[in-house]
């Protein structure tokens, strides 16, 4: 992983960190980061809870299996779901703005594989915030309105940083897209 | 200065439903903006219509992904609502939980929940229920587990609030009586009647079985006999639109009685201001808005007796009888002889002084204020009152309490309140702030939430919607 020059006061909160990239002028290349911050001991006991309950689980409504395998059963759903969270665990997440060319969203997991997605310059229409909701929770997100797609594309796929930390971003990639429709409110800073 | 609220309005009744309650939380809320409060609607999802929405004057709502299973009702899951509820009541910073209906489950869950986190709660009751038939015992005993803790009640009626306090066991000083409000701006009298001979009854409501669809199959055709010059529309729809145009096949009254299906909302006073009379044949009625709306367009109204009908209109506008087709025949008979004494203008007038939204909002803020004034309690306090509900069932409603309670501790070391993020207050101004409020899109992100639940996928061909514009009806575009 190249060096990376930070901005002087990185924003952060106790999830994510928001770091500016400023190893280059920001007309060339504006690069935006956020770190995960390390919640490998949620993962682990969530892991190790659920591998309880599904033994159990097991050991209780299959009649063929015996209990003394339920310390096994444990520790191999145990391992099979930490294997599962952690192929997924993101590190980090990118934004690398290239003002002429386009944008560049890249995914950095914890097996060290790098996902990335370059979108044009003349594709994008608008960058978005918006609130999304799920059955159980509600949290902002930075999406990208393209020509010629349905689909809003997402700027972070895996992260969930707060407002504060997207609001940089979103007016970077208001500059690219030329369409910032004024400052926002000073609330929102 | 008045203290500045921050309302939560639940109820699974909303827009893009038309009916009552919607009514009244849409209007409700809008008056309740121009006061000066924060008010927040949360629903669940109505088809591909789920996220956050904002309507007019930057009413935000919350369409929560949550299937409806049984007459527009959320499925009950008691504690599945309170990761949601608890992240909607920290973002939006609100002080006041505001429950509609109680036959909303979403309104029920989110009232309890809301308790538990130690929010101030007002529910207000839109219907009248039994005692006798199994469903009322159940949703009885639901509903007095609900308002075992609530700060404050509203009813729409005396009759509402009385049939309230007899169901839930509520000290009638909690009650207040706040009738519900119509929008004489819009529903205005013709400004030029025709000069006909004919007189034309209107009926404009859902043909089911409670609204009385029964009792116009076997007034209707009376009336036809007795008046050559009287014909009937008929708007709405619903299982006895059958009776009814069997009715009409029967007795040759195709030229007479006119069938225009389902209304939408927006055409209702162009309907109503053809007519002289509007008929209201309800079974049962906490309020009746229709009636309003009628005598607000100048018409003269004919309706049943029932619950809280009498208090609704001044005797010289209304003719009642009880919900037997002869004493209807009868009613329309003096309807129609006191007719031509009836000047539509002023009794628009009259509903303009007598019924505004905003006198309805100043009342409830009042309601507010009482609830904000309420002492905070301990879950120990607030256990005994539901301890009172019953042998059995008290225990039961304490357990589920505690189970809520314990819950809540968890979500809060979970997901701790400092994690959730405020919003910013910038509803009024939003597009000035170069924020784009488009549909949101749900993501299966929460493995928990796409593991127990439908969650909904955004159309995406919504996308590409332009963003909600403010409009001055009940209608957000895009």
């Amino acid at each position: 992983m190249s060096a990376v020059k930070q901005n002087e006061n990185p924003v952060s909160d106790s999830k994510y960190t928001y770091i500016h990239d400023l190893k280059y002028p920001a007309q060339a290349v504006d690069a935006h980061h956020i770190e995960v911050q390390g919640r490998g001991a949620k993962g682990i006991v969530l892991s190790i809870l659920i591998a309880i309950i599904c033994s159990h689980y097991f050991c209780t409504v299959l009649p063929k299996v015996q209990s003394s395998s339920y310390p096994l059963l444990c520790l191999l759903f145990g391992a099979l779901l930490m294997k599962l969270f952690g192929r997924r665990r993101v590190v980090r997440e990118s934004v690398v703005i290239m003002p002429t060319l386009g944008v560049q969203l890249e995914t950095l997991c914890k097996s060290g594989k790098t996902i990335r997605r370059f979108v044009p310059a003349d594709v994008i229409l608008k960058p978005v915030l918006q609130e999304c909701v799920t059955p159980v929770a509600c949290y902002w997100n930075l999406s990208l309105l393209l020509r010629g797609e349905e689909e809003l594309t997402l700027v972070f796929k895996e992260v969930r940083p707060p407002l504060k930390i997207l609001i940089p971003i979103w007016k970077a990639l208001c500059a690219v897209s030329g369409s910032c429709a004024g400052e926002p409110d000073s609330s929102m800073r | 200065m008045a203290e500045r609220h921050r309302v939560l309005m639940v109820s699974d009744f909303f827009y893009p439903n038309f009916g009552g309650v919607e009514n009244h939380i849409y209007y409700l809320s809008q008056c309740l903006l121009e006061l000066g409060h924060k008010v927040v609607v949360m629903t669940h999802a109505y088809g591909n219509r789920s996220g956050v929405r904002y309507m007019t004057r930057g009413l935000k709502v919350y369409y929560i992904p949550w299937r409806p299973f049984f007459l527009q009702n959320t499925f009950p899951t008691i504690y599945g609502t309170l990761p949601i509820i608890r992240t909607i009541l920290i973002r939006e910073g609100i002080s006041i939980v505001h429950g509609h209906q109680a036959f909303s489950t979403l309104c029920h869950e989110a009232l309890m929940h809301a308790r538990t986190m130690g929010y101030r709660v007002v529910f207000t009751d839109h219907s009248l229920y039994g005692f006798a038939d199994v469903g009322s015992i159940h949703m009885n005993k639901v509903l007095q587990f609900t308002l075992a803790d609530v700060s404050q009640a509203i009813c729409v009626s005396h009759t509402s609030k009385e049939n309230t306090v007899l169901r839930s066991g509520l000290p009638p000083e909690k009650v207040f009586v706040i009738p519900n409000a119509v929008d004489t701006a819009m529903f205005t009298p013709a400004p030029k009647r025709s000069r006909t001979d004919e007189i034309i009854i209107v009926v404009i409501s859902r043909l089911v079985y409670r609204k009385g669809a029964d009792l116009l199959v076997e007034v209707i055709p009376e009336v036809c006999r007795l008046y050559p010059h009287v014909r009937f529309i008929i708007g709405g729809d619903g299982p006895k639109r059958v009776r009814l145009e069997e009715m009409r096949e029967k007795h040759f009254l195709q030229d007479r009685v006119e069938m225009l299906g389902a209304v939408p909302h927006a055409r209702v006073r162009s309907v109503l201001i053809s007519g002289h009379i509007f008929l209201n044949s309800s079974l049962t009625e906490a309020f009746c808005i229709a009636i309003l709306e009628a005598a607000s367009c100048g018409l003269l109204t004919v309706s049943t007796r029932v619950g809280g009908v009498p208090e609704v209109l001044p005797d010289d506008m209304i003719v009642l009888a009880k919900p037997d087709p002869l004493d209807m025949v009868h009613a329309i008979k003096k309807a129609i002889s006191i007719l031509p004494m009836i000047d539509p203008q002023e009794m628009h007038n009259r509903m303009k002084q007598l019924y505004d939204w905003h006198d309805v909002a100043r009342r409830t803020e009042s309601v507010y204020d009482r609830a904000m004034n309420c002492p905070d309690q301990t879950l120990l306090e607030r256990l005994p009152r539901y301890l009172s509900c019953g042998s059995w069932a008290g225990k039961l409603f304490c357990l589920v309490m505690i189970i809520d309670f314990l819950l809540w501790c968890l979500l809060k070391v979970v997901q701790p309140a400092a994690d959730i993020e405020a919003v910013p207050d910038s509803a009024t101004t939003h597009h000035q702030s170069g924020l784009d409020f488009t549909d949101t899109i749900l993501f299966p992100l929460d493995p928990i939430g796409s593991f127990l639940f439908w969650v909904y996928r955004k159309d995406q061909k919504l996308a590409r919607r332009k963003p909600c514009r403010m409009t001055n009806n009940m209608s957000d575009t895009a």
